[in-house]
């Protein structure tokens, strides 16, 4: 199945945030309880990704040659084509779907929030109930799964009215992606790039971006976690070959002294 | 305390016992074991791909809640030992000195152990070198146990992110090396024919004085008396050849 993607022309967007509504509406998240407005001195809102804020447009004020803009980020679960969050869960609540979508199916999930943890971009939230007792349920943008599993746009897409996201085969996505950048720079914005294709196994959400990665705070070179491969792939076998050797070992051993020696000698 | 028993061959037999552990130490001891089997098996919960059904949802969050009231208990266990009985505590601690009778026990295990040969086991003081070395295990293990719980319990989420995949990796290799030498103590303490006492010392507080002599001479007779018994031993030995 080909790979689907959004792609996100940051160039368009013009922050108006209908994408935020949009996913709270179709999601059912909350407006208020987790993501309280909070003044520090800029005009984004909410401060950041939350258990109830699942996309959010990010603002930066950047300067260049003394002339002040706006720079736009929709942020999000970048549905890595490698997906660390995946490979640690340890209840298959998180699922990496054929067309490349991570999903979540929140019944499943314990709350123990490695995927937030492991996460090379941070973006899964986790919802802590309980510290004391651990109850928590973690969240995240699913490309809402329940749409785009029925051929429908996620959320966000359909509503934008700058026309500035897209949904649909990852391949057409960079290519158009690629072409609107060669726009972009022929007219001037000469840091213009496309922000995610080669990354962590191919990003499910790449950005037109008018600027340098780093101006809006985006990693240059993301890492799926080294300690995850550790982890998952050294650590967790050798404990069973371990555990069972000693199993095994002892039971030749038992087997081994009791015929060596005879019980009544035993004082 | 002496019991009157019946061997095999219908002799009687007196059997005189010696105290070892106070009453404070075997609750400990078992408290540690309701402690560390349920953290065992709600961990491997989430460790053993077969066991995945009962770490989702709703039966996954109770796995969690178990593991933590239970971490509870384990890191409690040495505090309380700490503060009701210091100086057994130190009287412990005060047994983990290696020399080369350790050497000679590490050469002769495999022999006597496994095989059940009575080989020339230099003597042993309050504890053996197996002991010991389950002990040191079991005081790193706990101490790493509960720096890397800690910090994914209650830091997740402040502590940077590459600090706690850390914690997760050292508390799986913490887990392996302890589950191993659980199982190993467990062996030893149950199956093994030969090491009777050790049960009997933990449920009832009182080793037999012909098997600490045997096993431990050096804290039944002393240094200097056990060594000087085991150089005669070994020269009666060789005598006979």
């Amino acid at each position: 199945m080909a790979r689907k993607a959004m792609l996100i022309d940051e160039s368009k967007c013009t922050a108006c945030r209908g994408c935020q509504v949009a996913c709270k509406q179709w999601n059912d998240l909350e407006g208020w309880s987790y993501s309280k407005t909070i003044n520090h001195g800029g005009y984004e809102n909410p401060p950041s990704l939350s258990p109830q804020t699942w996309t959010r447009i990010k603002f930066t004020e950047h300067e260049d040659a003394g002339t002040f803009r706006w720079l736009f980020l929709k942020e999000g679960c970048m549905h890595c084509g490698d997906p660390a969050c995946v490979a640690v869960c340890p209840t298959k609540a998180l699922k990496q779907k054929p067309d490349g979508r991570v999903t979540l199916e929140p019944a499943l999930c314990n709350g123990c929030g490695y995927c937030s943890q492991f996460c090379p971009f941070g973006v899964p939230q986790l919802e802590t109930y309980g510290l004391f007792s651990g109850d928590a349920k973690i969240s995240k943008c699913t490309f809402c799964q329940d749409r785009t599993d029925n051929g429908l746009l996620p959320a966000c897409v359909k509503t934008c009215p700058a026309k500035a996201l897209f949904w649909g085969d990852r391949d057409e996505m960079i290519a158009n992606g690629k072409k609107r950048v060669d726009m972009l720079q022929k007219r001037g914005f000469s840091n213009a790039s496309l922000y995610g294709e080669t990354l962590v196994g191919g990003l499910g959400r790449l950005y037109v971006l008018i600027e340098k990665p780093e101006a809006y705070g985006l990693p240059v070179d993301p890492q799926y976690p080294v300690t995850t491969s550790i982890w998952q792939n050294v650590i967790r076998p050798l404990g069973k070959v371990a555990l069972g050797a000693s199993i095994i070992g002892l039971a030749a051993a038992w087997v081994i002294i009791r015929r060596n020696i005879k019980m009544e000698d035993v004082e | 305390m002496n019991t009157q028993a019946q061997n095999t061959a219908g002799h009687m037999v007196q059997i005189r016992w010696i105290p070892k552990y106070t009453f404070i130490e075997r609750f400990l001891h078992w408290m540690h074991t309701v402690s560390f089997l349920p953290l065992l098996l709600t961990g491997l919960v989430l460790y053993l791909p077969s066991l995945q059904a009962l770490a989702q949802g709703e039966a996954g969050i109770w796995m969690r809640l178990v593991h933590r009231l239970a971490a509870v208990l384990f890191i409690a266990e040495p505090v309380l030992y700490g503060i009701v009985q210091p100086l057994r505590l130190w009287l412990n601690i005060k047994e983990f000195s290696f020399d080369r009778d350790d050497l000679g026990w590490i050469k002769n295990a495999f022999g006597y152990y496994v095989l059940g040969r009575h080989a020339d086991m230099p003597p042993q003081g309050r504890y053996n070198t197996g002991e010991k070395m389950n002990g040191v295990v079991m005081i790193a293990s706990w101490g790493a146990f509960v720096v890397t719980g800690l910090i994914m319990w209650f830091g997740k989420g402040i502590v940077p992110a590459a600090l706690f995949r850390w914690m997760v990796i050292l508390h799986d290799v913490t887990m392996i090396a302890a589950v191993c030498m659980f199982l190993v103590h467990l062996y030893l303490a149950v199956a093994h024919p030969l090491m009777w006492a050790a049960l009997v010392s933990m449920r009832f507080g009182v080793t037999s004085a012909s098997y600490a002599a045997e096993h431990h001479a050096k804290w039944y007779y002393g240094p200097k008396r056990a060594k000087e018994l085991y150089e005669a031993k070994k020269k009666m030995a060789s005598e006979h050849t």
